[in-house]
């Protein structure tokens, strides 16, 4: 028996979807859809569930994950319902619900919690570097050891469960008895959608779509790059010209993209850039001040500035510390690895439909 | 024809469709003196186009034709053929009109409809009448059941040879008649303008314009109709005899991303609304074509139908009896078929089974839907003929009298006032005539 929620259509207003219950069925979003297939087909079906509040359906359903927000589906729809937001908002929803601390959820629904969390780390931060009396060299390796710390930390404590959550949503209580070889089988699909993003090429074969997808597939790139370079090639304090010039590639190649996402999410150029929400504009302001932040302070280090200019430390500092305990745990940061696990998880079903047939 | 009558009317009506010819028809029998305008050669309107009328299967000629010999030979109903509107001024409680009579080139008074200059003319151009699919002369009568039966040039078209002027007999041809300006003055003014059908370019998706074997439904209603283009039924793009015939219903209808689509707005404006006729247009074309063609598969996709009407329950049910496919799902695409065959593809979601489809066509049917034709308000000047949200002429007593306007003495009928079917559209005109000479009673006495 299905449970219904009738407060679920008022609960994912307040994650950004819009004009979704204007939607009279009639289907022309799943056709418009490229990426939507007979295995798996939206986003009318997300629209009916939301509509109805049938909230364990969504729970248990990859769907919204396999969407790439084109925005074909918006435009065409013949009642402006919005489809393609909706599919974000529940994206968004998935996220708050896979989240065993509950946190995202608070975050993406109050903004005034966002900014109130943002403040408490910044005067921390300022508080541990000015008042704790540490050297300005203490000060930078313990940013480096927090970063190592900070990315263990999140992972095991936040991320894994999450994902552990998600697939028990979405495999094991859907009752996908999937034998472990079909696991190792479908591995290679996580690896390609984390890295390639190339489900997204899938959409609708247009030059804008190109070259967001290029610019996407370059950022990423950059930013895991850069996390390497900073975390185990100790960017801040090597000596390797090599490394150096690396990070200085990886650090600009963030936030040049970054500015022009903004100036998309500005100028709202399309569908996906419409409708921003506080947590778009986090993620992609934040991405930017690391990108541009890491990106001056190594510069201030080959300029031997940097004793000087200290606060242009202190403030890349606070941006870390932000992105690392709250975007990347609780905030958009997730959509990589929701997204590739997604995709995995797909596989998995997929494959073992095949071994029953 | 109007010099030698006088310029005072009783009633005007604008626009002589299926609406304004009953409207007219009212007003005369009671005796009230009626001048009917009409912008197009001949009065007949929409109707006079379409091949069978639901839910009857009657043939839409055999009713629409007595009613057009009965208006136009009424003694009580002037009519002003190729006529437009210029002003429109309420003084003293009555309208003065301002008309403008463009020439047709041949003298209405003379012409006998013998078509001698039909044959001679050299000059082939695209025969409007039959949605542009076949041709006619540049000096023609305006179409086989057309009324009055008066040739009239295609001043654009014409190429001067003066072959039609040498062959006509009753020398009615005149190469320089000029427009005529008349003044006339009314008590009433009925708007019968009628609606526009949605161009179907203005929904790309759908390729119109660019796959000819994508049509819309009012060449397919010429395609079946008695008097139709090529004497049998064939797809435009070869020629072809077609087997498996899809409708996509609702378009341009309850669309409002039209103007996405066209980054457009006002002439391809979003209609949110119901068009009212094409499910039973569809229904009745599709069982048509059951007769016509016995083995082709008839599709018809859907978003809701809409049979609400007496009898159209049943006409839907008969047509499904039949064997017409019903399949809901908006279509999302045509796109053609990779082999150079003039087939479609049609891309949608079949609703009933969640189901994701790519279908074959071999010709398309668009179900184009009801827009507006309100221009006419432009031209009442000292007061303001309204418009209702969807641009149609506000009925400012929707309920209790419909056919009531902004304006006190002008009065609307059929589908100027919002969609309509033609026993709606008939319905509306009698409650137009009836609230014209209620009024027009009052003001004479």
């Amino acid at each position: 028996m299905s449970h219904i929620n009738p407060d679920f259509a008022d609960d994912i207003t307040k994650f950004g979807a819009k004009d979704f219950n204007l939607c009279f069925n009639c289907g022309n979003c799943t056709a418009v859809c490229s990426l939507s297939t007979n295995d798996a087909t939206f986003p009318r079906e997300m629209i009916r569930y939301s509509t109805l509040g049938l909230e364990d359906e969504i729970k248990s359903s990859l769907k919204p994950w396999l969407c790439y927000y084109c925005g074909e589906c918006s435009s065409d729809c013949p009642r402006q319902a919005n489809p393609g937001e909706l599919m974000m908002s529940l994206r968004r929803w998935l996220t708050a619900t896979y989240d065993w601390t509950g946190l995202s959820g608070l975050l993406y629904k109050h903004m005034s919690v966002y900014i109130g969390g943002m403040i408490a780390l910044l005067a921390a931060v300022v508080g541990f570097i000015y008042y704790s009396g540490l050297s300005k060299e203490v000060v930078m390796h313990y940013g480096h050891l927090f970063e190592m710390f900070a990315i263990a930390g999140v992972f095991a404590v936040i991320l894994l469960p999450n994902i552990i959550r998600m697939w028990y949503f979405t495999v094991i209580k859907p009752k996908v008895k999937a034998p472990i070889k079909v696991y190792f089988k479908a591995l290679s699909e996580l690896f390609v959608h984390m890295f390639t993003q190339k489900r997204f090429l899938g959409c609708e074969d247009t030059k804008e779509n190109r070259t967001r997808w290029l610019l996407h597939f370059i950022l990423v790139l950059s930013y895991l790059s850069l996390l390497f370079t900073t975390v185990f090639l100790d960017w801040f304090s090597t000596s390797s010209t090599f490394v150096i010039w690396l990070g200085y590639v990886e650090s600009a190649a963030i936030f040049i993209i970054t500015t022009v996402f903004m100036s998309m999410r500005v100028r709202k150029t399309d569908a996906m850039h419409k409708h921003s929400q506080p947590s778009d504009w986090f993620f992609v302001i934040w991405l930017f001040l690391m990108g541009i932040t890491s990106f001056a302070v190594r510069l201030l280090i080959d300029l031997n500035l940097i004793n000087t200019l200290f606060w242009v430390f202190t403030i890349h500092f606070t941006v870390l510390v932000q992105w690392a305990l709250i975007i990347v745990p609780f905030g958009k940061w997730t959509h990589f690895l929701y997204r590739s696990f997604a995709m995995y998880f797909e596989r998995i079903i997929g494959l073992n439909n095949q071994l029953k047939k | 024809m109007p010099e030698n009558i006088s310029n005072k009317y009783d009633a005007v009506v604008i626009g002589g469709g299926i609406a304004g010819q009953e409207t007219a028809l009212n007003l005369a029998d009671m005796d009230y003196k009626v001048l009917l305008v009409e912008k197009e050669l001949s009065i007949g309107g929409k109707m006079i186009q379409l091949s069978k009328v639901f839910p009857t299967l009657d043939c839409a000629a055999c009713i629409t034709t007595p009613k057009m010999s009965e208006t136009a030979r009424h003694p009580n109903i002037t009519l002003m053929l190729n006529t437009d509107v210029i002003e429109t001024v309420k003084t003293n409680g009555h309208f003065d009109i301002t008309l403008n009579i463009r020439p047709r080139y041949v003298d209405e008074a003379l012409c006998t409809g013998c078509q001698q200059c039909e044959w001679v003319c050299p000059k082939v151009v695209e025969d409007s009448y039959n949605s542009n699919m076949v041709g006619r002369k540049a000096i023609s009568i305006p179409f086989s059941l057309a009324n009055p039966k008066i040739a009239a040039i295609d001043m654009e078209q014409c190429l001067h040879c003066k072959k039609c002027e040498k062959v006509c007999v009753p020398k009615a041809i005149d190469y320089n008649m000029q427009p005529k300006r008349v003044n006339v003055e009314a008590t009433s003014v009925i708007v019968s303008t009628g609606f526009n059908l949605f161009k179907p370019k203005n929904k790309p998706q759908y390729g119109y314009g660019k796959y000819p074997n994508v049509i819309d439904a009012m060449q397919m209603d010429r395609l079946i109709a008695p008097t139709r283009p090529y004497n049998s039924l064939l797809r435009p793009g070869d020629g072809k005899v077609p087997d498996n015939i899809a409708y996509i219903l609702c378009t341009g209808s309850r669309d409002s991303s039209i103007e996405n689509a066209m980054g457009c707005s006002a002439e391809c404006s979003n209609n949110p609304i119901c068009s009212q006729i094409c499910c039973m247009y569809s229904i009745k074309q599709a069982q048509l074509l059951m007769g016509a063609l016995p083995l082709a598969d008839i599709t018809i996709y859907y978003m809701d139908i809409r049979a609400f009407g007496k009898g159209y329950e049943e006409f839907y049910q008969q047509a499904k009896s039949m064997g017409v496919n019903f399949i809901k799902g908006k279509v999302a695409k045509v796109t053609p078929k990779e082999d150079n065959s003039g087939n479609l593809i049609l891309r949608y979601e079949d609703v009933a089974t969640g189901k994701l489809k790519e279908v074959k066509h071999d010709l398309v049917v668009l179900s184009v839907g009801v827009l507006p034709n309100s221009g006419i308000v432009k031209t009442f000047t000292n007061q303001k003929l309204e418009l209702d949200d969807q641009r149609f002429i506000k009925q400012v007593d929707e309920l209790v009298s419909p056919s009531l306007t902004s304006i006190e003495g002008v009065f609307v009928a059929g589908t100027a006032a919002g969609p309509k079917d033609i026993p709606d559209s008939i319905l509306s005109a009698g409650s137009a005539a009836s609230e014209a000479a209620s009024y027009i009673k009052r003001f004479s006495n």
